[in-house]
């Protein structure tokens, strides 16, 4: 690795550090006034930051950062205000309180959004929503709470400024100034911490494909309100300093502009950067400040809705996404080695290995069985009153034509779908109503028709993160994600991102993925799909060893591919067991020839 | 990371703002964008009238008022961000800014901290009150205590309350109950709406159902214009009386329909339509700088009652020092403005000043129908005395104390 | 409750809740058939309201000004698709951060053109009376204008050439392409009429809710909860939200406040999105 490479990597602490200490420097020699506004757009990098962490990593677009922004400093200066004289502090109070709060009210809201399982657009407006009503509520809301008065629009007056300890005095612009980067500066290297380790991995992955999150067995919801909840705690904290920037609070703090800037800080400095927001809230404010006080009269929401249109148009990755960019095409193309990758081709020995060692630690192969498993759409009955068995042994293939429910029954035995009647047990144990993470932990995996995989990580990330959701150790999550590497014959292509890879190679990394769960049932969603002649031979070889030690069951309507697997097969039509046996045998059966073939009689 | 070069950029462009400190010089503040400008216009046209004014008169103990402005962007941020601004960088002897309650909430504990004389120009809800502000504006109670009085009179005892649901409303909501009791009127109904509300059907179901004989409606800017249309609308103009405090305070009677605006009756500290010779001269003025494409509204003649005020009491005091200043304004200054005489009342800092009562024209226009010198701040002078009890920096609301 | 008491409360409550369909239809419409959140709506109803008050004050009469506003509407409307939504095709947040820049844009540049002072036409001053109470006409006349507007564009969507392009563009895209219809042109087409329903809104709107340049504010919020909570069955969701919530909360400012009113509203839709976390039409049948 050269000196750029090493820079690249570690951007995100050398390049905020270097910031934070020019900062520091600066707020000691500038005007007063300078640093007092100039406070304030670090308290908007701060409340971005929030935004960033639950939007450009957790993938949900939050309306309602600004709420938990001033639900944090409304809680935060109540908390200064009657508790200041303790400590003689009043920012021990005010941050601590703002932070709890937000983070509290964050996951309670987070609780609703995801485990409701909302559509995006909904998470968003719902966040909006809660926004709004707080604004509408906060306008006639009077309370006293000990010294401090909450009077509706008028607001909350006399909130102190920031008091370290003992004293009485609060710091001058300067001194609030440098609190104030020190705050953000130690909140921004925690994100960054928390965002480069597993947590955040598994909430990129989440992301980018929360389905095949949960089926490598994570929790996705309760990252989902993990993530929402410290992103509050970051904006509680935003808004507690703001209390203390502006001594006065009111609801304006919940209206409609302040919500939507947010995103504007975020966009400006770069989507999923963290350090973006920054940037991003220093640009604005500059402006902003620039127009409002330079040109009186002047254009300034004009110009803002502007600037905000031709940045989504034409600089998506903002101003720090843009420079990355432009240090990516410094260095080396990490993804070179997806060129020259030949084809897959299994490793019996290491695979025979892997599962060996996955049947000592995880224990023998289980069986998966379904009775009288019930699933309807309206008046469409995918899976109706399906009772089957998979044992472990043989392969087993689901056949029958198109909409005879074979997915649909994959699906309901997941976990995707509800069943509306019937049971499903895995190794004895019922699993009927369980959630897809715990089923994965019972021992299930699951492949997709399409390959899932994270497509922004590296191909031995992919791999990393489905073996430390059953390992929960890093050290031995790399080794079983080495091996798998191995056995596949990708580790030329380790470090390339996984999108750089061809179809038929997201497919096998995609399998690999489900390997690293060594799962005790295997569940195969048309495999082949788009795989090549060599690549399906491969494919057979690999399901064929597999069902020594796992149960396996193939979904699949390429006949020719289910013949060379030497399996059991269970045909489907119109969501019931239709038929059963092996190939040969169903070959030979009228009826089965019947209904492939559209034929009368049974249809 | 490129946190250093755009921080660096903008330090040097804001140094280069910085100017040569003057002798004299005022902090403006006001909405010139967004949703406010229809009143941070006027009220910062008045000012630039004003202080243009002065200047062409030979100026302020010898030198030109110089106006550091800036446009708050009806963003509540900004005026904490400009006030502090205008304190520590331009220095300024005295600051004239905001209009809405939060607004001036956010306002004075800052100049309270730097003691500098503040000036708030706008009608509003009432009970302000510590040594650095003054309130040109007319108070809820004074406009009120004239209004309802009046209303009854003229259309029978029952009052039917609309109000928007913060503080302007539900405080004045409580006078128009504390008037009705002295003038025998009585309250039959009351409806606080959101601010979001343009839907009046419900609001407009009620009244008709609560029988009264007039109602006062308060709702703000194009809430209001609604709310008059639907009421005329629904032909109830001819059996209920309208009045209100705010009606005409921005552009209301330009926006409502004149069959709307008719007969409409309004209360305030000032109509362009009001006759004396100052006004005569103010209005001249004011058309020669600014047109006559709008009408002139209260908050304007109230930042300019504040400007000449202030300069006032600087020449009075022979300097710019902010404890001479205020010496001089609780000196019960008086002033010939367009509204006719007025006086600062020294314990509270509230205007004694004359109350208008008019009635909407069929042409967007008003006509003055009775008019009250000298109505002072009651509420404010009772709750508020300054000159004994100096330290005070409350904001009194009636239902609090 | 005397019973004239309570017809009229209904009555006035199913024009409320007409009046919020009228403002979301076109919303609805964009939503429905492009995927697109266009946060510049409200800011289209106030550029027809514009227009329709310019053509009047221009001598034009009244109903005259509401084809030219709807005209004026779609023109802007298509020119903004062109040159911002095309690009961000698919990129729904995009979409919606782009269109809100759009908004504040129009917002400002109405305070420009027209200032903050504008006259407003008046209602006309046709009222009915039940029993003891008067309705305002021209409010009960949205209950038929906004059925009308409905009945339009469910026609316009089922039985007209366009309309089939435009729901195979979004239900098949790959089988719309492969067809040869021309997805980007219909989108065009549809947004365009998108805004020109909004214009159509603002200037049938204009004697009850004056223009002012913050006019698409007061409506754009309810308008698009209504589209989200309406789901993939836009133009059949969307008048039943519109309705129910509308409707509800009309009726809540009625008998209780009208803070009430507006509490129901948005805690309504919030439990509505908690039930139906797609949309109260998600698990429907009906294509519009």
């Amino acid at each position: 690795m050269n000196m750029l490479q090493v820079l690249n990597e570690k951007a995100g602490l050398v390049f905020p550090a270097i910031s934070i200490l020019t900062g520091l420097a600066l707020a000691n020699s500038i005007d007063p006034y300078l640093a007092y506004v100039a406070t304030s757009w670090v308290i908007f990098g701060l409340l971005g930051l929030s935004l960033d962490i639950v939007w450009g990593r957790g993938g949900f677009l939050s309306l309602a950062q600004t709420a938990f922004y001033g639900l944090g400093g409304y809680f935060g200066s109540v908390a200064a205000i009657n508790l200041s004289f303790v400590f003689g502090s009043s920012v021990i109070w005010s941050l601590s309180v703002g932070m709890i709060s937000g983070a509290l009210i964050a996951g309670a809201l987070g609780l609703i959004i995801f485990y409701a399982r909302m559509g995006p657009l909904q998470s968003t407006i719902l966040s909006y929503t809660f926004t709004l009503l707080l604004w509408s509520v906060s306008q006639s809301f009077k309370i006293r709470l000990g010294d401090a008065v909450i009077g509706g629009d008028n607001g909350m007056s006399g909130i102190p400024g920031i008091v370290l300890a003992g004293g009485t005095e609060a710091l001058d612009p300067k001194g609030a100034l440098t609190f104030t980067i020190l705050v953000a500066g130690a909140a921004y290297f925690v994100t960054y911490k928390v965002m480069t380790g597993t947590f955040g991995r598994v909430i990129d992955c989440v992301r980018l494909d929360i389905q095949k999150t949960e089926l490598l067995g994570y929790d996705v919801r309760r990252y989902q309100v993990l993530n929402f909840a410290f992103s509050g705690g970051i904006a509680g904290l935003a808004g507690a300093l703001f209390g203390a920037w502006s001594n006065y609070l009111n609801p304006s703090i919940f209206s409609v502009q302040e919500a939507l800037l947010v995103p504007i800080y975020v966009l400006v400095g770069g989507l999923g950067t963290l350090a973006g927001p920054f940037v991003g809230a220093i640009a604005i404010g500059g402006l902003s400040f620039w127009l409002g006080g330079g040109a009186v009269g002047g254009q300034t929401t004009l110009i803002l809705g502007i600037v905000l249109v031709l940045l989504v148009l034409f600089l998506k990755n903002g101003v720090l996404g843009a420079l990355r960019q432009g240090m990516a095409r410094l260095l080396p193309d990490p993804n070179e080695a997806s060129r020259n990758a030949g084809a897959v081709s299994i490793e019996t020995g290491d695979l025979e290995g892997i599962l060996q060692a996955a049947e000592e630690k995880e224990g023998p192969a289980k069986a998966l069985s379904s009775a009288g498993l019930l699933k309807k759409f309206g008046g469409v009955v995918p899976v109706n009153d399906v009772t089957l068995s998979f044992e472990p042994g043989k392969p087993h293939s689901l056949i029958g034509p198109n909409g005879a429910g074979k997915s649909s029954f994959l699906k309901t035995c997941v976990g995707l779908y509800k069943p509306d009647g019937g049971h499903v047990t895995l190794g004895g144990e019922p699993i009927t109503n369980a959630t897809i993470y715990s089923r994965v932990h019972t021992g299930m995996g699951v492949k997709n028709q399409k390959p899932q995989v994270f497509s922004e990580l590296k191909v031995r990330d992919n791999l990393w993160i489905a073996a430390f959701s059953r390992l929960r150790d890093k050290r031995q999550a790399h080794d079983v994600a080495t091996t798998i590497l191995d056995m596949l014959g990708l580790t030329e292509q380790a470090d390339v991102t996984a999108s750089a890879l061809s179809h038929g190679q997201q497919q096998w990394l995609d399998i690999g993925m489900v390997l690293c769960l060594a799962p005790r049932v295997v569940l195969l969603d048309e495999p082949a799909a788009g795989m090549t002649n060599e690549e399906t031979r491969e494919l057979a070889k690999l399901v064929r060893i597999l069902a020594r030690f796992t149960t396996v069951i193939v979904v699949e309507h390429d006949m020719e591919f289910v013949r060379t697997l030497q399996g059991h097969v269970t045909v489907l039509h119109q969501g019931e067991v239709f038929a059963d046996g092996d190939i040969d045998q169903l070959r030979a059966d009228e009826r089965v020839l019947d209904i492939y073939l559209g034929r009368r009689e049974h249809v | 990371m490129k946190t250093r070069a755009i921080k660096i950029g903008l330090l040097a462009s804001v140094c280069l703002v910085t100017g040569v400190q003057a002798e004299v010089k005022i902090g403006a503040i006001y909405d010139l964008t967004g949703g406010l400008n229809i009143y941070g216009i006027q009220q910062n046209n008045a000012l630039k009238l004003a202080v243009d004014n002065i200047n062409s008169n030979g100026g302020l103990l010898g030198e030109q008022i110089q106006v550091v402005g800036y446009d708050a962007q009806s963003e509540l941020s900004k005026y904490t961000q400009y006030v502090n601004t205008a304190i520590l960088r331009d220095k300024i002897d005295a600051l004239f800014a905001g209009l809405t309650s939060s607004s001036r909430e956010a306002i004075r504990p800052i100049v309270r901290k730097a003691n500098i004389p503040y000036f708030y120009a706008s009608l509003y809800e009432g009970g302000a009150c510590d040594k650095q502000t003054f309130v040109t504006g007319t108070s809820a109670s004074q406009q009120l205590s004239v209004l309802i009085e009046w209303g009854i009179r003229k259309y029978g005892p029952k009052i039917y309350i609309m109000a928007p649901d913060y503080n302007f409303g539900t405080i004045s909501a409580h006078w128009v109950h504390e008037f009705a009791n002295q003038s025998g009127g009585e309250v039959v109904g009351e409806d606080f709406l959101a601010l979001t509300v343009t839907d009046y059907a419900p609001t407009i179901q009620k009244i008709q159902a609560a029988k009264p004989d007039f109602v006062v409606a308060l709702p703000v800017g194009a809430n209001q214009t609604g709310f008059l249309e639907q009421f005329a609308a629904a032909g109830l103009k001819e059996k209920i009386g309208v009045v209100s405090t705010n009606y005409g305070s921005g552009n209301q009677q330009v926006v409502v329909s004149p069959a709307a605006g008719k007969e409409l009756i309004a209360s305030q500290g000032y109509f362009q339509q009001v006759e004396n010779p100052a006004n005569a001269k103010f209005v001249e003025m004011w058309q020669a700088a600014y047109g006559d494409d709008t009408p002139i509204v209260s908050g304007a003649v109230d930042t300019w009652n504040a400007v000449n005020l202030w300069a006032q009491a600087v020449s009075q005091a022979g300097t710019t020092d902010a404890d001479e200043v205020i010496k001089a304004l609780e000196s019960g200054m008086t002033f010939d403005s367009p509204t006719g005489p007025v006086q600062l009342s020294p314990g509270s800092h509230h205007l004694i000043q004359t109350i208008f009562v008019a009635e909407g024209d069929d042409n967007h226009g008003f006509k003055i129908v009775d008019e009250f010198v000298g109505i002072k701040p009651t509420y404010e002078d009772q709750k508020c005395d300054l000159i004994e009890n100096p330290d005070l920096a409350k904001h009194f609301t009636p239902d609090q104390n | 409750m005397e019973f004239d008491y309570l017809a009229t409360v209904l009555l006035s409550s199913l024009a409320s809740a007409s009046i919020l369909l009228i403002a979301t239809i076109g919303l609805a419409v964009v939503f429905g058939l492009m995927g697109v959140i266009n946060l510049a709506h409200g800011e289209f109803l106030m550029i027809g309201a514009y227009t329709a008050l310019t053509a009047t004050q221009a001598g034009v009469p009244f109903l005259l000004s509401i084809p030219i506003a709807v005209a004026v509407t779609m023109a802007i409307g298509a020119v903004i698709e062109i040159l911002v939504i095309n690009r961000l095709y698919g990129r729904i947040f995009d979409t919606m951060l782009a269109t809100w820049g759009i908004s504040i844009a129009f917002y400002q540049l109405a305070v420009l053109i027209f200032g903050t002072v504008t006259p407003g036409i008046g209602m006309p001053q046709y009222s009915i009376k039940i029993g003891d109470y008067n309705l305002a006409g021209y409010s009960l006349l949205m209950i038929f204008v906004a059925a009308l507007m409905g009945s339009f564009v469910y026609l316009l969507m089922t039985r007209t050439v366009y309309g089939m392009k435009a729901r195979a563009s979004i239900q098949e895209p790959a089988m719309a392409r492969a067809i040869g219809i021309e997805s980007s042109r219909v989108n065009t087409m549809t947004f365009s009429l998108g805004c020109g329903l909004a214009g159509f809104a603002g200037a049938i709107l204009l004697p009850i809710v004056p223009a002012t340049p913050s006019m698409g504010f007061a409506f754009v919020i309810k308008a698009f909860l209504t589209v989200v909570v309406a789901g993939p069955v836009t133009l059949t969701g969307s008048a039943i939200a519109a309705i129910g919530l509308g409707g509800g909360a009309s009726i809540t400012a009625s008998f209780l406040t009208s803070v009430a009113g507006d509490v129901f509203f948005f805690l309504i839709t919030a439990v509505l999105l908690w039930l139906f976390p797609l949309g109260i039409t998600a698990g429907w049948r009906r294509k519009m």
